[in-house]
């Protein structure tokens, strides 16, 4: 579904990538890990397509075209989507008036029909059951005043509504606590099949008890140091990520 | 003096002989003696701090006729004005003049009184003299001094001790197509909250569509007494080739509490000076508002508020949009007594620039007495976020429609600050229509509160 190859990446002038290499198919679920600074947001954020972020080198190849060459929005209508670390608040505009814009674009570029406000409506709720919120959300003005876990639950949301075939999770389970981390990560589990494909940003395991990975990748300096299964997230768990630089030092 | 001035001379006798002459004794003297301030003071130029960034040479170049009679107007048009899907009491003036035909005030409260300040001289002369130009300084503002020297009509409004007044009271003031004739209207309002007293205010400064190069200028009086509630909503949205300058002052007594919101999206040059003087402990004022400018319009707001006594909160929240190359200027004056003490003062100034060629002044001026006290300021200038941006991307939206939502959402996150609710759909309304206008599409989001 997605190859990236040797990508480097910049911000403001500072190489964040250094060489990033993966491949993920349909069906996968993988995991990126990395103590702070690794580049592991950096990476979410550049295969969606932040303008911040620069890429120098390398390659992204998307079900076949080159993802690097499309605008953001033109990459979710290819079937990309980024659930944000930090959602963004946009008061003044619902949350339905928000998905029923972004959903009906991406219908358009497909040549699907637009739907209408009955049927958008319709699905809206069903799909609400996922995350477990309330029908009083339709109509909130996006994510403002919504606590952690709301904005995190609305993002799930959001995913649901679109149905990415590649869904990257940013820190998804940061700031969140035992019983919205269960919500989510169950919303998560729902949306999968064997068509769509999910990657995992996170620093801590715990996310992985409940999101269960394919493959887990240790992201150190801008590079993937180790690539296992997921006991590699319960190694890192018990040792903390000191001993991948043991490793690195050893082998070096 | 200057010869630009001359006619405004020859006006004040034509006025005079009109009739103005009848009024009590102590109106006309009031006129004289602001007329004699007018001709000292002149029309401000850019040398003045206070109209640095605001040249009004094209106001003080105008041979402005004084307006003598309303006009017709279609009542479509006024109905079209009204706050939407509620009751209320209407007072309508066309060309400064009351309009009677307008003006609906059936079923007002026992001890509320809404009517033309002409018929108030005669009915209530003891309260309008009491309260009127007691709390303006004329003899500082050309323009306060140009309408009291030409006061003649207007609303009074007088709100008794412990009276609710439910539905809002919305004050229309609507200037007609001038056919190449420039006119001004110097309109006058006088509004009296008496102790516990509450009540709400709808503003609303349009033109009827057509040519209108005329000068709307206003001066309101507030005081809100012990207590008292008062919030007004100002709409000024006259045709974007027309002259609007409005001087409001606020006089707030003890435990009074006023809201003040001013939508600004008309007139070619727009000022708007509030002056609140906080003349009581534990008073609260919030001073809010927002400005659309496009094409080449300038909307100016100047505040002021004035911390004389402790405990007094004033918040402060104005944003700008603006297209174009049109401009703006926010200057936010906040002056603190040294027995204001606790004295809890925010002011934020947020601009979002459509256009490269568009440009805002803003300027915080906080001079503070009192040394426990918590006063901040922020202003900000700046284009479309790029995170927020790219959020929506995200979401599969285009960059076009991506700035129009992010627009309505930057306009909200002002109107929230209207307290009530019906005003503040009504405000709402004319925001996200004079937006779509602006970015020429209707596909943008109605506005929704949290």
């Amino acid at each position: 579904m997605i190859e990236i190859k040797n990508l480097h990446a910049n911000v403001n002038g500072k190489e964040i990538l250094r060489g990033i290499n993966l491949t993920v198919k349909a069906g996968e679920v993988h995991a990126i890990m990395g103590p702070n600074g690794s580049g592991k947001s950096t990476l979410a954020q550049v295969l969606s397509g932040h303008p911040a972020y620069e890429v120098t080198q390398g390659s992204v190849t998307f079900e076949g075209q080159d993802l690097l060459d499309m605008e953001p929005e033109v990459r979710a209508h290819a079937g990309v989507f980024l659930a944000f670390q930090y959602p963004v608040e946009i008061p003044g505009v619902s949350n339905s008036y928000f998905l029923k814009a972004g959903l009906n674009e991406i219908r358009k570029s497909r040549g699907e029909e637009e739907l209408d406000s009955m049927q958008f409506l319709k699905m809206l709720k069903e799909k609400m059951k996922i995350v477990e919120m309330d029908a009083s959300f339709i109509n909130r003005p996006v994510n403002e005043g919504f606590s952690g876990g709301e904005k995190k639950r609305n993002e799930i949301l959001q995913m649901a509504v679109l149905e990415p075939k590649l869904a990257i999770l940013d820190e998804t389970d940061s700031g969140l606590d035992i019983d919205a981390l269960k919500i989510v990560s169950a919303g998560v589990n729902k949306l999968k099949t064997p068509q769509n494909a999910t990657i995992v940003v996170t620093h801590y395991q715990r996310l992985l008890n409940y999101i269960v990975p394919d493959f887990v990748h240790v992201l150190v300096k801008g590079r993937i140091v180790k690539s296992g299964g997921k006991e590699l997230a319960m190694e890192l768990e018990a040792n903390g990520y000191d001993f991948i630089r043991e490793e690195m030092l050893q082998s070096a | 003096m200057t010869h630009e001035m001359n006619h405004y001379f020859t006006d004040f006798q034509k006025f005079q002989n009109n009739g103005a002459a009848k009024s009590p004794a102590w109106v006309n003297d009031l006129r004289k003696s602001a007329l004699a301030d007018f001709e000292q003071k002149g029309f401000p130029t850019t040398k003045q701090e206070d109209w640095k960034y605001t040249n009004v040479a094209p106001i003080a170049k105008a041979q402005f006729a004084y307006s003598s009679k309303a006009g017709m107007v279609d009542p479509e048009f006024v109905r079209s004005l009204l706050v939407e899907g509620i009751d209320q009491f209407v007072i309508t003036f066309v060309n400064g003049h009351l309009s009677p035909e307008h003006s609906t005030m059936e079923g007002l409260p026992a001890g509320v009184v809404v009517k033309n300040l002409i018929e108030a001289y005669i009915t209530h002369n003891n309260l309008v003299e009491e309260h009127l130009t007691k709390y303006v300084q004329y003899q500082k503002n050309t323009f306060t001094a140009l309408n009291t020297a030409f006061i003649n009509d207007g609303v009074f409004v007088h709100v008794s001790a412990g009276v609710e007044v439910t539905k809002p009271i919305a004050l229309l003031f609507i200037s007609t197509v001038n056919n190449g004739e420039q006119t001004a209207s110097h309109i006058r309002n006088l509004i009296v909250a008496e102790d516990g007293a509450i009540v709400n205010f709808l503003h609303n400064f349009a033109s009827v569509e057509g040519v209108n190069t005329n000068l709307t200028n206003v001066v309101t009086e507030i005081i809100a007494k012990k207590n008292s509630i008062v919030e007004l909503v100002k709409v000024q949205r006259e045709s974007e080739s027309a002259f609007h300058v409005e001087n409001l002052y606020v006089h707030q007594h003890r435990e009074s509490n006023v809201h003040i919101f001013s939508l600004a999206v008309g007139g070619a040059i727009a000022r708007n000076d509030m002056s609140v003087i906080i003349d009581g402990e534990s008073t609260e004022c919030n001073l809010n508002g927002l400005y659309i400018t496009s094409g080449e319009q300038l909307i100016d707001h100047h505040t002021f508020i004035h911390h004389i006594h402790p405990n007094c909160p004033s918040h402060e929240l104005f944003k700008g949009i603006l297209f174009d190359k049109s401009r703006a200027v926010f200057n936010g004056k906040v002056y603190v007594e040294p027995e204001a003490q606790k004295t809890d003062s925010k002011q934020t100034n947020r601009n979002l620039l459509l256009s490269d060629d568009a440009i805002v002044d803003t300027k915080p001026e906080l001079e503070i007495f009192a040394d426990d006290v918590k006063c901040t300021h922020g202003a900000a200038v700046g284009g479309m976020n790029e995170t927020h941006s790219f959020y929506l991307k995200t979401r599969g939206i285009s960059e076009g429609s991506a700035r129009g939502i992010l627009t309505v959402g930057f306009a909200a996150e002002a109107t929230q600050k209207i307290r009530h609710e019906a005003l503040r759909r009504h405000v709402d309304g004319i925001v996200v229509d004079h937006l779509r206008k602006k970015f020429g599409t209707g596909n943008l989001p109605d506005i929704v509160h949290g």
